[in-house]
């Protein structure tokens, strides 16, 4: 270590901290913090995705709920050719079923009983029995006269109750399934000012004796509540065809004016202070210069029809008054009787109960049959687990697919209780069928819970590209210097190896 | 599984809809006009909040959008009031209807008990009547609510067969602007809306360019049943329309409409003229009944009405000079001052126009924007220190909250005033220096302050007060101070990055500097001369 006689300075070169080996090593350190530090970066800035059970969602959307359905002919009433209707029913109802589209997953299993007169109400088996007319009872029981016993007729039967064909404008109008909800029933007046103003009506005796029974029956499928008001100024929002019948005139509605009927931006039908889906039920009164306010046909003649359902919204009744009692401003129960049984039977097709088939006469105690309510809730469920699978494998897609993302235990919680409660109703298809639907309503929510998680959205206000511009000032400025000085030591250390080398 | 049943007894309850405008003509050439909309739900009381379900509900002139939410939530009284202005205590005098601090007011007593807190159903109260009246009542939050149940007393008949404890829950928006979005919810809830009776009147245009209007929604139940009060008031200034020449007026010229068809729902409907001492006028049509000040029309019998007065001998109207006398007994200045974004002043003077003295209780809400210092408080009458004119003073300082969140701070004191004098109160504020993203979108702005609010006190008269022999009289409504607007200090909203910017410039300059040092081949140069 000698200094340099020319010029009296030290040669940098031969200072200890100046050699090569000791730069190299600096950074080298530098390069060693920056790869040690960036898995910790990446944990640090990563946000959670929490597995889920992929796999398993997959699997379930190939996986049909099947309903075995046991129907027992009554041997002594049917006597000898029991075995062979049996018989034969199956193979035609096992058709049936494999051309309808929506009852494939039903499973009839034809069989014989001795005791079928005499079902207890505990057994989930259907019975038939050969009667003097045909007509259903309760518990799960149908009687049919001789002539309806032939093989075609009794299949045709047993496939319209069981397994009810549903078309796909009837499959429209039936609301999404919810296990609550609520029945507004409106009485519209167009004009209060006009002569024709109805003040009140009986609603709750109304309520009561058309509608509660329904209500009541399908009470294992939803919680309702009931709400009414009376509006006095509920104008159109569009005017009504007027052309003359004879001597009188008459005001018309067309179907595409159906169609807006619903005036939402003047009519306050109902406030949104639950959640819950409600279904409107409208008694509209025209005022006196509308009078009478027909809907009419597809070529513009009127129709006596003065009922017609809105899909998925509810039904809607126009009052014409006669002129005799042209002052009562109060409708009894007897002035209800047809609107209410217009409302009952848009009540049944809004929630997607099925006619009774051709020939067989409703029961007269109940409103709606065991059969009919069996074959709701066997549709119901399937459609519940349907859309929980449908809703499991979008979530499952949308987490693949949506990098930034974040799942966390709340939505796994929520898809393997929704597996879980979807594994229930498989089980129980053969339990009541009350016992299925409960499980597919439950797979439902905590599916449609998952799916609509708000923890799931926070990244998509603050995205990592926002990230990358504010930093960039840093990262940039200190990266290129940091780059530099690694390519050229890593260029003076080839250049020294080949030195070596050569010389 | 419960269906909801129709209750076993069908009580139909009586329902009974009344309407009612009074109208008051002021010597300045005013014109105040209070519309109320009653409507009585006979037979019905409020919801239990211990009653799990609910049942079913039946309404024909009640509107059924608020009767839901009443049951809902069982409130058992429900205040809401919507202005816009300040009301002039001095010249307009008590109002009609006594709600009338500037922007939102809500205040609600309900019974407690149940699955649901009384926190958890003021929450839900808040967000549905903001979306039903489509104002920003949902941002009534714990920063806002108190209760301070003195001042704002229950006026419901409590449930009669047990104490079921009551709680009441206050807040104040005081930013709140009252438009027409608000207007056509609240005249939803009418019968008749306004197609008919005397709600035709209410052309938003017109109250709305008016110098003071306001909405309120006033729930309470009585022993007849739950009352649902409707108000909306305004200040009319005819001689501005007029150009400053006449204050004629007619509900043409005020309304630009005119009453043309009654509701045929209302049970009743009257007008009331009210001209205590305005003399030289002509009214058209003549009324159907009327005394020395009161003029009473009924739009039932007479339509369409058009009710006008005028002043035939009257060329131009001229202001009358000197001022009238106040009409309140009391009036009420407040003023926040001081130059500083962290200190100020608050000052409140309250001059007695009578000669006796009047007690009266004063609540101050405030958020926790502001901080009062008690220790600084001063109460002086000419100058001359008068603690013994304060009384049972109740402090509330802000709290920090579970939510990070910072409650009000309440002061509630009572308050003697002499005859003939001005007492002057005031006390050290603090304000708070907010968070970056606390900040409102407009923040130069300032933050607005709510109303103080003077109520009236129960005086007892058998000595157990020190100052019994000052005790005199009280106001009969409650009075709200105009708002307050403090100014906080804001940030340049462009900081974080401006901050982000500069420290990574600064940590590159440290940082390359350093590592040239560290990194750098030094070696002698030979220079050839």
């Amino acid at each position: 270590m000698d200094a340099n006689p020319s010029h009296g300075l030290k040669e940098p070169q031969r200072l200890p901290f100046e050699s090569p080996k000791i730069r190299r090593l600096v950074l080298g350190s530098y390069w060693t913090i920056i790869i040690i530090a960036l898995p910790f970066w990446w944990r640090l800035t990563s946000i959670e995705r929490i597995a889920l059970p992929s796999d398993h969602v997959r699997t379930q959307l190939n996986r049909n709920l099947i309903f075995p359905l046991d129907v027992q002919l009554d041997a002594p009433s049917f006597g000898n050719t029991t075995s062979h209707l049996s018989r034969e029913l199956d193979e035609v109802l096992a058709q049936t079923l494999r051309a309808s589209p929506t009852w494939r997953n039903l499973d009839i299993r034809m069989g014989i009983s001795e005791s079928a007169g005499h079902p207890s109400v505990a057994s989930n088996a259907y019975t038939v029995v050969l009667g003097d007319h045909t007509a259903v009872k309760s518990p799960r029981q149908l009687f049919v006269n001789p002539k309806d016993a032939s093989v075609q007729r009794l299949a045709g039967i047993l496939s319209g109750l069981l397994a009810p064909e549903i078309s796909p404008i009837q499959e429209q109008r039936v609301i999404q399934y919810s296990s609550r909800y609520r029945l507004a029933f409106t009485l519209l007046n167009e004009n209060a000012a006009s002569d024709l103003l109805v003040n009140s009506w009986d609603i709750e005796p109304a309520i009561k004796d058309h509608l509660l029974p329904i209500l009541s029956k399908l009470n294992v499928l939803h919680n309702t509540t009931v709400e009414s008001q009376v509006q006095y100024h509920a104008p159109l929002a569009f005017e009504p065809i007027e052309f003359t019948d004879g001597n009188t005139s008459i005001h018309g509605v067309t179907p595409e004016d159906l169609t807006v009927f619903v005036n939402s931006a003047e009519w306050t039908l109902s406030s949104s202070v639950s959640n819950d889906p409600v279904l409107h039920f409208v008694l509209f009164v025209p005022s006196s210069s509308r009078q009478p306010l027909c809907i009419l046909d597809a070529h513009g003649s009127p129709t006596n029809q003065n009922a017609f359902l809105l899909p998925q919204w509810g039904g809607i009744f126009i009052l014409n008054r006669d002129a005799q009692d042209m002052i009562m401003t109060h409708l009894t129960v007897a002035d209800l009787v047809p609107v209410f049984s217009a409302f009952s039977n848009q009540l049944t097709a809004l929630l997607g109960v099925p006619a009774l088939p051709r020939g067989v006469p409703p029961e007269v105690a109940s409103p709606l049959s065991d059969w009919q309510l069996d074959a709701v809730l066997r549709h119901r469920t399937s459609e519940n687990v349907l859309n929980s699978q449908q809703t499991l494998d979008s979530i499952v897609k949308l987490v693949d697919q949506i990098e930034s993302m974040p799942v966390d235990q709340t939505v796994r919680g929520d898809v393997q209780n929704a597996l879980s409660a979807l594994e229930e109703a498989y089980r129980s298809a053969v339990e009541p069928p009350a016992v299925p639907l409960r499980w597919s309503s439950e797979a439902l929510s905590l599916a449609s819970h998952a799916f609509f998680n708000p923890g799931m959205l926070a990244m998509l206000y603050f995205p990592a590209e926002h990230k990358y511009a504010v930093y960039t000032p840093l990262f940039a400025s200190i990266s290129v210097p940091l780059i530099v000085a690694l390519g050229r030591e890593i260029y003076a250390w080839r250049r020294e190896r080949r030195t070596a080398r050569n010389g | 599984m419960t269906l909801c049943v129709v209750q076993a007894t069908p009580t139909i309850p009586q329902e009974r809809y009344h309407e009612d405008l009074t109208i008051r003509p002021l010597t300045d050439g005013k014109v105040v006009t209070a519309f109320t909309f009653t409507t009585l739900l006979g037979g019905a009381s409020p919801r239990d909040p211990r009653d799990a379900e609910s049942s079913a509900q039946h309404y024909t002139l009640f509107p059924l959008t608020l009767g839901q939410i009443l049951r809902e939530y069982s409130v058992t009284e429900l205040h809401l009031s919507l202005n816009a202005g300040k009301w002039n205590y001095n010249s307009w005098g008590f109002p009609d209807h006594p709600s009338v601090g500037t922007g939102a007011e809500l205040w609600a007593w309900m019974a407690d008990g149940g699955p649901l807190s009384v926190d958890d159903r003021w929450m839900g109260l808040r967000n549905a009547l903001a979306g039903l009246f489509c104002a920003s009542l949902g941002s009534l939050d714990d920063r806002r609510t108190s209760s301070p149940a003195s001042a704002f007393p229950l006026s419901s008949v409590p449930f009669p067969h047990d104490s079921t404890p009551y709680a009441l829950r206050h807040a104040t928006l005081p930013s709140e602007h009252v438009c027409t979005e608000n207007l056509t919810p609240f005249l939803k809830l009418l019968p008749c809306k306004s197609r008919a009776g005397l709600a035709r009147l209410l052309d938003p245009q017109r109250v709305f360019d008016t110098d003071w209007h306001g909405l309120g929604v006033h729930v309470r139940s009585t022993e007849a049943g739950i009352e649902l009060r409707l108000g909306a008031q305004a200040v009319f200034d005819p001689v501005r329309r007029s150009r400053g020449k006449r204050r004629d007026w007619s509900f043409q010229s005020l309304f630009d409409r005119q009453i043309d068809v009654a509701c045929p729902v209302a049970s009743s409907s009257t007008i009331h003229l009210v001209v205590p001492d305005i003399r030289g006028y002509n009214l058209s049509p003549e009324p159907v009944a009327s005394n020395d000040t009161v003029n009473v029309y009924s739009p039932t019998s007479h339509v369409p009405l058009d009710i006008a007065m005028s002043w035939p001998e009257e060329h131009i109207f001229k202001y009358p000079l000197p001022p009238p006398a106040p009409q309140t007994p009391l009036s009420v200045k407040r003023t926040l001052y001081g130059s500083s974004q962290t200190r100020g002043v608050l000052f409140v003077s309250f001059s007695n126009n009578d000669h006796s003295p009047i007690t009266v209780g004063y609540l101050e809400t405030l958020p926790a924007l502001v901080t009062l210092w008690m220790h600084t408080m001063k109460v002086d009458v000419g100058g001359i220190a008068r603690d013994d004119l304060v009384s049972d003073m109740i402090y509330h300082p802000p709290l920090l909250l579970a939510n990070g969140h910072h409650g009000p701070s309440t002061l509630q004191t009572t308050l003697t005033i002499p005859g003939k004098s001005t007492l002057r109160l005031s006390v050290d504020v603090s304000k708070t220096f907010l968070k970056y993203t606390e900040h409102p979108p407009d923040a130069m702005r300032g933050w607005d302050l709510p109303p103080a609010v003077l109520f009236p006190v129960l005086l007892l008269l058998d000595g157990e007060r020190t100052n019994a022999s000052l005790a005199g009289q009280s106001i009969p409504k409650r009075i709200y101070t105009p708002t307050l607007l403090v100014d906080l200090p804001t940030p340049d909203f462009s900081m974080p990055y401006n901050v982000i910017i500069l420290s990574c410039t600064l940590m590159t300059l440290i940082f390359g500097s350093i590592f040239n040092l560290l990194t750098r081949k030094w070696t002698i140069v030979k220079m050839h001369d």
